[in-house]
């Protein structure tokens, strides 16, 4: 008569005897609107499972809504804390009528000495959350799914046709220039295949001369497909036949080549051909097309349960190469040298997972020159709005004078912003402070870093005002209160990633920390003994938490599932319930973070 | 009053009886739903397939020490009454004897009383069971789930028909059904339904 969801953590970690005792011992509890379920300080007797309704988690020392801490729906668990601790820390408020299964404490306790794994459960911390439901997500197998439903026509590349007449020497001058593998050779109605190791074996073992006819050497029996095969028969066949290309064959025409590699980098979710794509591009038009490819790639990396840091750091690494060539296609060779070219924000700190706005700024060497560095910075900023990287609204654009200065030039500004102090002088120095060098000459980068710290680090009035604005924002936690319908939800870009991202930033600052991502500045900062290491971990954590959450309503946006207007608001109601628990313990983090921050700098008023 | 006739000459007969406990007054605050799936429709033909019991204590439904007893294959077991509940003859192999269950089934209610939806259905069948073999009817109080939710609306709404089916009234109470045609799970739902009543009056 019972039907929870047993096949969710923590009870998929029980036995099936246990399972059985779970659905055998529950009792079914009823609570109206605004009823008292659990009584802050009262002894936990149960375990309460939410069959249907929501429930809050209130802190009744604290006033009004601050006293929020948590927010349960249906499917979520509460009250094993209150049982473990031997009494409930705070009040647990049925916010709807609510049905709950009621666990009893001797059921629960038995549970926990029967199974470790159930046990430990309720005492992990973020991080080893987290990892449970990577592992649940990765179990899915959607990529498999991609794969065995992808055709041949995704994956083909053109083929390289070469005459009947051609000799050893142009065949392997034609597959050179087009980074290509193999090619085929046209006698007639009929086609013949070489590869590079045909070319080599006839040169070097039967030491045929350069110029002999490529014909003599090539093979007519081909193995074929067509384009709309599954991906998987080509891989098949592959096998079959012990070699490493099939063609493709549309009315008896050749019309592609898939190799192995193709194949195995498709299933690997195509992050190598997409850096190749990057690297081989030698116009604008094959840059966009590369650049076009990044969110289907991060979708792939995701669903393939694939570290968010990771992805974070390859994403990073690509953008940084897409705008390098672009800088490199618009800006003259001599020019490259005398300037730097610097993305800043997300793409700085290497944590924008699609593309984010386009945030650069131009240092020119002291005594540079550049007349038509202007109508190039134009050019540049209209030529990464083509590659798909949108304008930036607060025009943080070398398209903007403001942002294109010489070294000296920065450094003033930079002490004028200092000095200044107010709300948009900090951000710029938030902005500046996160600043990468994608191209040009770094060292022009590193020096004004240097001056930077020089002029922050040690001034702590204004490393208390910088830190203000982690604060500037309240914690979600008090917003879930709120949560009456689906629609409304937390902006977890406002409550959670900019408090943690700024916070790490100006311990940064203080710290005269280079490296510009959060995760690195964290690593940084523990081993300077600013952070201990467990809280550093679970910050980054929660931050990472955050991403793929935001991450996530971006890729349904894309999909086009949602026309949601906000891409950072996460609806809680849509969660799984272990998303959801997750969700909470990052937000305490920030909470204690933002905590921390106040102290440190005096902020408390 | 025939009723309550029957109840006075049962109980001076059980008086001395190993039952006599069960017609006392009851003074506890627990209710229990009950539910029967029968072979038939007939109270005076129907024959019990299954029998099942929860108790209700102070708003709660005790479903982790509910009774779920399966009868012995009776005769009358036939394709009309499986569709429904979907017990067939193997499912029952190795059920209780009628006299068991309905031993089992005292043991389980005592003297409380009796919750469930059209609750005379069921207490004709199993009194016309018990008579035989116990020489008396249950002598709970009984409480029909069914006119609960009918006062209760003419009460709040005297011009609404309410509509009666099981399923829309779990739903207009916001009660999930478990497992329907199962004597444990509509038990379980009558239960829910009578505690989820129960709030809205206090």
């Amino acid at each position: 008569m019972v039907d929870i969801d047993l096949s969710q953590p923590p009870f998929s970690l029980l036995d099936e005897s246990s399972k059985a005792r779970v659905v055998k011992g529950v009792d079914l509890g009823y609570f109206d609107n605004q009823e008292i379920i659990l009584e802050a300080g009262q002894s936990g007797e149960f375990v309460f499972i939410i069959h249907k309704g929501e429930v809050a988690e209130l802190d009744n020392t604290m006033p009004g809504d601050q006293g929020r801490i948590g927010h349960y729906s249906a499917g979520d668990l509460f009250g094993a804390i209150s049982i473990i601790n031997g009494k409930s820390r705070y009040r647990f408020k049925a916010e709807q009528e609510t049905l709950c299964y009621l666990l009893p404490k001797m059921l629960f306790e038995q549970l926990c000495q029967d199974s470790t794994a159930f046990a430990e459960f309720f005492r992990q911390s973020l991080a080893n959350k987290t990892r449970l439901l990577i592992e649940q997500r990765s179990e899915g197998g959607m990529t498999m799914a991609g794969f065995m439903l992808a055709r041949i026509a995704d994956c083909m590349r053109p083929p390289l046709i070469l005459g009947e007449t051609a000799t050893i020497a142009q065949a392997a001058a034609a597959l050179d220039d087009s980074h290509a593998d193999s090619a085929l050779i046209q006698v007639a109605e009929r086609f013949g295949m070489i590869t590079k190791t045909d070319l080599l074996n006839a040169l070097v073992l039967d030491e045929r001369d350069k110029s002999s006819p490529v014909v003599d050497i090539a093979h007519f029996t081909l193995i074929s497909a067509q384009p709309e095969d599954y991906l998987f028969q080509a891989l098949v066949s592959m096998t079959r036949h012990k070699v490493s290309r099939v063609v493709v064959l549309e009315n008896e025409q050749p019309s592609g080549v898939v190799e192995l590699t193709d194949v195995l980098s498709y299933f690997s979710s195509r992050s190598y051909m997409v850096s190749l794509e990057v690297e081989q591009a030698d116009d604008l038009e094959a840059l966009a097309a590369a650049s076009a490819r990044m969110p289907e790639l991060v979708q792939a990396l995701m669903a393939q349960g694939v570290k968010l840091e990771f992805v974070m750091d390859l994403l990073a690494a690509l953008n940084g190469r897409i705008v390098n060539k672009a800088f490199g296609f618009i800006v003259a060779p001599e020019h490259q040298g005398q300037s730097c070219l610097l993305v800043m924000g997300s793409e700085g700190r290497g944590e924008q997972i699609l593309k984010t706005d386009q945030d650069n700024a131009l240092i020119l060497a002291d005594g540079a020159d550049w007349p038509e560095c202007v109508s190039d910075m134009q050019q540049l900023t209209e030529t990464l709005l083509k590659l798909g990287y949108p304008p930036c609204p607060g025009n943080i654009m070398v398209s903007n004078p403001e942002w294109v200065k010489s070294e000296s030039g920065w450094r003033d500004t930079i002490s004028h912003w200092i000095a200044k102090r107010d709300g948009a002088s900090l951000m710029n120095l938030a902005i500046m402070l996160d600043a990468h060098a994608v191209a040009g000459d770094v060292t022009l980068l590193e020096r004004l870093r240097l001056h930077l710290f020089e002029q922050c680090s040690r001034d702590e009035l204004l490393l208390s005002y910088f830190a203000r604005a982690a604060l500037s924002f309240s914690t979600p936690l008090t917003l879930f209160g709120t949560l009456k319908k689906p629609e409304h939800g937390i902006d977890i870009k406002k409550g959670g990633i900019f408090p943690i991202v700024h916070g790490v930033r100006t311990l940064a600052l203080e710290k005269r920390i280079l490296p510009t991502s959060t995760l690195a500045r964290l690593k940084a900062l523990v081993e300077e003994g600013r952070l201990e290491k467990s809280f550093a971990d679970d910050l980054g954590e929660a931050l990472s938490l955050f991403s793929e959450l935001r991450l996530k309503q971006q890729l349904t946006r894309l999909d086009g599932k949602q026309n949601s207007q906000e891409p950072n608001r996460v609806v809680v109601q849509t969660l799984s319930s272990l998303e959801r628990d997750l969700l909470r313990e990052a937000l305490g983090i920030v909470k204690s973070f933002k905590q921390r921050l106040s102290y440190r700098f005096h902020l408390e008023y | 009053m025939l009723r309550a006739l029957r109840r006075v000459t049962d109980r001076r007969r059980q008086a001395e009886g190993h039952y006599g406990w069960l017609f006392n007054p009851y003074t506890g605050d627990e209710v229990v739903s009950i539910d029967c799936e029968t072979t038939g429709l007939d109270t005076k033909t129907a024959e019990l397939v299954s029998v099942a019991a929860v108790r209700i204590k102070a708003g709660r439904v005790l479903t982790s020490d509910s009774l779920d007893l399966r009868l012995q294959c009776p005769e009358s077991l036939n394709g009309d009454s499986i569709k429904i509940h979907g017990l067939r003859g193997i499912d029952l192999d190795g059920g209780e004897t009628p006299v068991d269950a309905l031993e089992k089934l005292l043991d389980f209610i005592g003297n409380r009383p009796l919750l469930g939806w059209c609750i005379d259905y069921d207490l004709a069948v199993l009194n016309r069971h018990l008579r035989p073999h116990f020489g008396f009817d249950l002598p709970n109080a009984c409480l029909d789930m069914l006119h609960l939710y009918r006062r209760k609306v003419r009460r709040t709404n005297p011009d609404l028909e309410p509509d009666l089916r099981f399923e829309t009234v779990a739903k207009a109470l916001g009660v999930p059904v478990m497992g329907r045609h199962t004597a444990l799970g509509d038990a379980v739902t009558t239960a829910l339904m009578y505690v989820r009543l129960g709030k809205d009056v206090g």
